[in-house]
């Protein structure tokens, strides 16, 4: 390595240092910012660092957060939103038979339909339900003008998942992501979570988010910094959005 | 409620610490409660301490929560323990906000995280269990000086112009000491 090279690993160094102390000045942090961009050596100078430093916090003593704040966090992170894995993607098929059953047979078929929810995920998880409710499942087709986005969701009340399929024009952005809404008779949307591109995901609805998923309220996806909304309401622009109804 | 040890924990307390993190990467709201039990009193402290002001420390305590439910996939327990990561990701939080606060100083953090993802970079911490060991003791062969500011900037969120103001001297100078600091700092730990 000559000399220039060692002398620039040594400046970057010193860079990673103060971004990771948090002290680097305007123009160090839009160096930083670049760095961090495509600087694997930097990104990794910024974790060492950090490392190094972290045993700094040890002295700062423990104060415990006001009760309220867990709850305002719960209110706040809404559902997890998982990727569904290829072969459970294909298996949304069930879930299309499903809700054309009950387009057909909608009074005789709420038991049947309750055992069909059981296909709707191939192993039991930590969210499901102890007591299937009964009740049809809801669609959402979401989509906006201008927008080349379309989205399919459906909601099953027995198994308390909501599916979404990207159906087109889903692309990634650098820095950027989606973030699913929804929007309750209220008007205030709550976050559904992030929805990275990609093929079908499951949203567990937690107990406390059931009774606001119903006919007539609104599912939408708005463009937001990576990270997701950091105010908690939609900020970027709406690329689909559209109402649940009884499938 | 919460670990007594501080931030560096024993295997037996860091153990389940890190499943609590694999479990909520997997969409575990259960396992989410726990960690915030077990957890939030050491980051509030974190935040409190930097941002000296209650409803901004909670302001950032409940983005590091929200940013740990979204991004706990990324923790990777062969790099740092889990209590690290959570003190790390609390502490870059508090400081995105204290810049943000501060006009005329620096834009912040934030402003980078704009450009770029903050959730594969700025959420990485890399540590050395021995480098760990030697902090404190290598900040003290420096001059007592400069191992305060250092700590300063670290804890208190100071700034150069705030470092500078503070000893009467230019915030060139300041920014000199503070590198060269820096650099026999990493000679030390290193060694």
């Amino acid at each position: 390595m000559s000399d220039d090279l060692d002398m620039k690993g040594e400046e970057i160094d010193l860079l990673a240092a103060e971004y990771a102390l948090g002290i680097a000045d305007d123009e160090g942090l839009a160096r930083a910012g670049a760095l961090l961009a495509d600087d694997e050596d930097f990104r990794r100078g910024v974790a060492r660092w950090s490392g190094r430093l972290a045993p700094l916090l040890e002295e700062v003593d423990s104060i415990s957060p006001p009760p309220d704040l867990w709850t305002r966090i719960e209110n706040a992170i809404g559902p997890r939103i998982i990727a569904l894995a290829p072969e459970v993607s294909s298996n949304i098929h069930v879930l299309r038979r499903r809700v054309n059953l009950w387009r057909g047979y909608s009074a005789v078929a709420t038991a049947l339909a309750a055992s069909l929810a059981l296909f709707l995920v191939t192993r039991p998880s930590a969210e499901a339900p102890t007591q299937p409710s009964a009740g049809a499942p809801l669609v959402a087709t979401m989509e906006a003008e201008g927008s080349p986005a379309k989205l399919v969701a459906t909601f099953d009340p027995a198994s308390r998942m909501l599916l979404v399929a990207p159906a087109a024009g889903l692309s990634a952005v650098a820095g950027r992501t989606h973030e699913l809404w929804l929007i309750p008779a209220d008007g205030k949307p709550r976050t559904m979570g992030l929805l990275e591109p990609g093929g079908a995901r499951r949203v567990a609805i937690p107990p406390a988010m059931l009774a606001e998923i119903k006919a007539d309220v609104t599912l939408a996806l708005s463009v937001e910094p990576a990270g997701g909304s950091p105010t908690g309401q939609p900020t970027g622009p709406v690329v689909a959005a559209g109402k649940l109804v009884r499938a | 409620m919460e670990n007594p040890a501080g931030v560096r924990t024993g295997s037996e307390e860091g153990r389940p610490l890190a499943d609590a993190l694999t479990a909520v990467a997997g969409g575990d709201r259960a396992a989410m409660a726990d960690l915030y039990q077990r957890t939030s009193s050491k980051l509030f402290g974190i935040c409190l301490r930097l941002l000296g002001s209650e409803a901004e420390a909670e302001e950032a305590l409940q983005e590091t929560y929200v940013a740990v439910w979204r991004k706990a996939g990324l923790f990777d327990p062969a790099k740092a323990s889990p209590i690290t990561w959570l003190a790390i990701l609390a502490r870059n939080k508090a400081i995105d906000r204290l810049r943000v606060r501060k006009p005329g100083s620096n834009a912040g953090l934030e402003e980078a995280a704009d450009v770029v993802d903050p959730g594969a970079s700025a959420l990485d911490v890399l540590e050395d269990a021995q480098e760990s060991h030697r902090l404190s003791g290598c900040l003290d062969e420096l001059d007592a000086r400069t191992g305060q500011m250092i700590r300063a900037a670290f804890l208190d969120g100071a700034t150069y112009p705030d470092l500078a103001g503070r000893e009467g001297v230019p915030v060139g100078t300041m920014k000199s000491w503070i590198r060269r600091g820096l650099l026999r700092l990493r000679g030390c730990l290193e060694q």
